[in-house]
């Protein structure tokens, strides 16, 4: 059974359909690509997920066990954690307060969630910076400082919006790593990101959406053959 | 330096009676005491939740009412009063908060602003209940003895120890509120709300249940108001001035802090006082240049201000 379970999943705006009867399933322990043109639904799709926004149809199933109508906090609870795009720390707090709010979702003593918000920060390698405030990391450290954020609730599956985007390419070796690390730690990842070759060297498999709609589902060299999939990319650069 | 400031404050207090003999003194000590009440507790859904209430009469005037009329209507003693009080000004917040946390914005701010002119309407013409604009008078107070010594309820010392008593609790309640899971939660909620739902923090729980907590500690401090003064009308307890006063207590005084509110509301009466003889109401133009001055110059507080210089960081 996968773990997470997307079906005939549609949204409106008003009269703009920004994801339209998409399916699609997340097998446990795969790390799994989202990928499509600006505008795509991508992020859509994380915010229908995670119960920030609410389904126009469809279904959302993790492990079995609906998650639409779930408010945000209570998608987080079943074990679904979220970065979002624009990476939002809280910016007065301290890396190891930042995270530690988000390890009492576990932990309602403060020593039990600061020990488990240090674990996430080792896991991230932000274990030297725990007491800076939020604010004074760099851009790629407040992507992981997100991520370790997202770990401290103790997610089956981690949804990562953009990780790599605006990292230089070693930041973004770096960040593929660490990706890889947290599904080898048990954790199931899905990504929303441009980066193409960090995307399609980190995938097990990649679901390509364009308008909303899946256009292509498989393994990555298959997918980059797709004639959808390079018309839906190049066909914008052309028109 | 930590430790020592608030415990020579805590002595202050406890010695005071006994350094004056004036009841002037002891009544406009009485009078910070119960502003510090009133600051804090705005403060804890304020400061810490950055919800901002302008309608924290309804609580004070819910639980001064309550106090009263089971004291007038049903023999029960006013210090039994102020509790069942406080709770009651807990319940009163809940359909607020269930109501108004569920929208982003303005609403909460608009509607507890709303909700304190109703309940002052309603306890003026309800009269069966209220007595309308006459307001409930208490003519005497129940004898009490403390070590088989009857307690003196012409003096204003066992109030100023009540008063004293209700602070202290309220600023630990703040302290132990601050160090909290909750506390904790209220920050993210301050912060960035849908970061705060991300990590799994229901937001809209940690708004109610801190409404409810500051609900109670404003509506015992109402209790303590109609006991000292023996008297309740409707616009004594229901008032938009008294609301946007511990506004400015907490804001002068330090948000989030602990300590702020009690700096507020010393800073803010003794203004108060100072201005009013001289200048009769034209002393509320000093309370507003005053209170601009701190806000351009000390945006975190006076005591956010004081901490940052002493010590070179965040103020707790």
């Amino acid at each position: 059974m996968p773990l997470l379970e997307i079906s005939g999943l549609t949204k409106d705006f008003g009269g703009l359909r920004a994801v339209s009867n998409l399916s699609f399933g997340v097998e446990p322990g795969e790390i799994l690509g989202l990928i499509g043109p600006n505008g795509a639904g991508k992020t859509t799709v994380f915010n229908l997920v995670t119960g920030f926004h609410r389904p126009t149809a469809g279904a959302i199933r993790l492990a079995g066990a609906g998650l639409v109508g779930l408010k945000p906090h209570a998608v987080t609870r079943r074990g679904v954690a979220r970065t979002f795009q624009i990476v939002k720390p809280f910016p007065k707090l301290s890396v190891l307060e930042n995270v530690t709010l988000a390890a009492f979702l576990r932990h309602p003593a403060r020593r039990d969630a600061e020990g488990e918000a240090r674990r996430a920060l080792e896991q991230v390698g932000l274990g030297a910076k725990l007491a800076a405030p939020a604010a004074d990391l760099t851009l790629a450290e407040q992507k992981r400082l997100e991520t370790a954020r997202a770990l401290a609730t103790r997610p089956t599956l981690l949804l990562l919006d953009e990780p790599m985007g605006g990292l230089n390419p070693r930041e973004v070796e770096d960040a593929s790593a660490l990706v890889r690390r947290i599904r080898d730690a048990g954790v199931t990842v899905v990504l929303v990101e441009h980066v193409m070759k960090a995307i399609m060297r980190l995938s097990d498999r990649v679901v390509v959406i364009h308008h909303g709609e899946k256009i292509a589902d498989g393994a990555p060299d298959r997918v980059v053959q797709d004639p959808g999939v390079i018309a839906a990319y190049l066909g914008k650069r052309v028109a | 330096m930590r430790r020592a400031v608030p415990l020579a404050a805590v002595v202050l207090v406890l010695v005071l009676p006994w350094l004056t003999a004036s009841q002037f003194t002891l009544h406009l000590a009485i009078t910070v005491l119960l502003w510090t009440v009133l600051g804090v507790a705005w403060n804890l859904l304020g400061g810490y939740g950055g919800q901002v209430s302008f309608g924290h009469a309804t609580f004070f005037g819910v639980g001064a009412y309550t106090t009263l009329i089971l004291y007038l209507k049903l023999g029960l003693a006013p210090w039994y009063g102020m509790a069942v009080g406080g709770a009651v000004g807990a319940l009163v917040s809940l359909p607020i908060g269930l109501v108004c946390f569920r929208l982003r914005g303005p609403y909460f701010s608009l509607a507890t602003l709303a909700v304190a002119e109703i309940l002052r309407l309603v306890a003026l013409n309800w009269e069966g209940l209220t007595n309308g604009p006459v307001g409930l008078l208490i003519t005497a107070l129940p004898p009490v003895r403390i070590a088989s010594r009857p307690i003196d309820w012409e003096s204003k010392t066992p109030f100023y120890y009540m008063v004293a008593g209700l602070a202290l609790a309220a600023m630990l309640a703040a302290y132990g509120l601050a160090r909290s899971r909750l506390g904790a939660y209220l920050l993210a909620v301050r912060e960035d709300e849908d970061t705060a739902e991300a990590v799994g923090i229901d937001t809209v729980r940690a708004k109610v249940v801190t409404l409810a907590l500051s609900a109670f500690l404003a509506a015992v401090a109402g209790g303590f108001y109609g006991l000292y003064f023996r008297y309740v009308d409707p616009d004594a307890v229901f008032p938009i001035a008294l609301s946007v006063e511990m506004v400015f207590i907490a804001v002068v005084g330090g948000l989030a802090t602990v300590a702020g509110p009690a700096v507020g509301a010393v800073f803010l009466v003794t203004i108060s006082e100072l201005f009013r003889e001289r200048f009769l109401v034209g002393h509320l133009i000093f309370y507003g240049l005053f209170m601009m001055l701190a806000i351009r110059y000390l945006p975190e507080g006076i005591w956010g201000g004081v901490r940052r210089l002493v010590s070179g960081h965040a103020p707790s």
